[in-house]
């Protein structure tokens, strides 16, 4: 069978409840409660949970420090240096991932599972559920970036409050410390939507699970290795990987935010551009015809 | 299509890299001695201060070391900008302007303007990973390992 890949017929769009968006808020909250019941989403938030916990314990039980990173020097000396490493190893491996390990899935189980056919002759048009599942990945990534940040802190500040030596050498108090952490954190946010766009280009592009997951990861080593070259300013700027070392800037004295505003620039050029190519090919797609 | 996307992909990965280092020859890293001098030379003068209060000694006000730096990378042939290994000295005075000091580190200076700066001598100042506080404890030598960040432009 070949459903018809043009306009849908007017009873579904009305059934849908009036407004367009509330039919994207029932996709939304209907593939929410699907990711709830999967047990990678579920392991994800556990982690989220423990690891900052787990890492604070390992480190003190041990006497070397992570010297190879900012602020890993002083992790026995202040609380607020943990979550700072966590971070900078995060930011290169796990938040790409984090973000494509539901968005790069959300498109491609529904050709693995070969259930488009059931879900697209339900009372939703495709523009309802292109959104509402890009909603409903980005959910989970930004959730997965606030659950850290919490939980990040909670153990920083568990492990002592005493003033952290900042990345121009001054020290920063506990106060003010705290509210660097919780900003570097929340300046994942933007690279972490991105990829999340990148994720789900390659899963509805590829309709398969393994690249719409392993991709970006592939993305995140490749743009690593990039960063190695000496690119011009401006092209390191374009790079969606640079927006995660944003932070370092708000850690000087004075601080600036010069990378982190080109990034969000070059966050959002990858996440339209990624979430237009993906509904280009979502909306034209033939389902049914193998 | 799924085929063909598979081939195309490793050639787009290839085309990538000679693509790249067309475009590294177009306009600056932002990476200079300039910028990496001011940088480390405040950066050093920060964390000297707290050297020498963590170690119990009368703490000298940071604008008074009149901390200088002067950064070169590899040999002076080679083209002074960009990420790699540079080698700062930094000049710094402790007993008045007849008596300057030099701290030497290497460093390693990232694409984004961030650096590692290991300290090469003298022993007694940059030398050590910890040094002993006031009640003979061991602490870290601030001025051991030295991160830090300048915006590139």
């Amino acid at each position: 069978m070949t459903l018809a890949t043009d306009r849908w017929p007017a009873f579904a769009e009305r059934s849908a409840g009036g407004r367009p968006g509330s039919g994207v808020l029932v996709v939304w909250r209907l593939e929410l409660a699907k990711l709830r019941g999967q047990f990678r989403v579920r392991a994800i938030a556990a982690g989220c949970l423990v690891v900052p916990f787990l890492a604070v314990v390992g480190l003190n039980l041990q006497n070397s420090t992570p010297g190879d990173t900012p602020f890993g020097q002083w992790v026995h000396a202040s609380g607020f240096a943990i979550p700072m490493v966590i971070l900078g190893f995060g930011a290169q491996w796990l938040l790409p991932v984090l973000a494509a390990v539901v968005a790069g899935d959300i498109f491609s189980s529904e050709d693995h599972f070969g259930t488009w056919k059931t879900i697209l002759t339900r009372s939703r048009s495709r523009g309802q559920l292109f959104a509402g599942k890009f909603l409903a990945a980005a959910t989970f990534a930004a959730s997965a970036v606030l659950l850290l940040t919490v939980t990040d802190l909670a153990a920083g500040l568990l492990a002592g409050t005493q003033p952290v030596v900042g990345l121009s050498g001054q020290l920063v108090p506990a106060g003010h410390a705290a509210g660097l952490v919780v900003a570097s954190w929340a300046s994942e946010l933007p690279p972490v939507l991105g990829f999340t766009s990148v994720a789900v280009m390659l899963s509805v592009v590829s309709r398969n699970s393994v690249v719409g997951i392993g991709g970006p990861a592939l993305i995140a080593l490749v743009l690593q290795i990039v960063t190695l070259i000496s690119l011009p300013a401006w092209g390191q700027m374009a790079l969606l990987r640079t927006p995660f070392m944003a932070w370092h800037g708000f850690w000087v004295h004075p601080a600036f935010y010069g990378p982190f505003l080109a990034g969000l620039v070059t966050c959002a050029g990858w996440f339209v551009i990624c979430a237009g190519v993906a509904w280009l090919v979502f909306r034209r797609r033939t389902i049914g015809a193998a | 299509m799924k085929g063909l996307s598979r081939r195309r992909a490793p050639l787009a990965v290839l085309t990538l890299f000679p693509l790249l280092s067309l475009i590294s020859g177009c306009g600056s890293t932002g990476i200079s001695a300039g910028p990496l001098q001011a940088s480390i030379s405040r950066t050093f003068g920060n964390l000297y201060v707290l050297q020498q209060a963590e170690q119990g000694n009368p703490r000298p006000s940071a604008g008074s070391l009149r901390t200088r730096a002067s950064c070169q990378k590899g040999t002076p042939g080679t083209p002074q900008n960009g990420s790699g290994n540079w080698l700062c000295e930094i000049t710094y005075l402790v007993a008045g302007p007849g008596y300057p000091v030099i701290a030497k580190y290497k460093v390693d200076v990232q694409t984004d303007g961030c650096y590692a700066a290991d300290g090469d001598g003298p022993a007694s100042v940059n030398g050590s990973p910890t040094i002993t506080g006031p009640h003979y404890e061991q602490i870290i030598n601030p001025l051991s390992l030295i991160d830090g960040c300048f915006e590139i432009t």
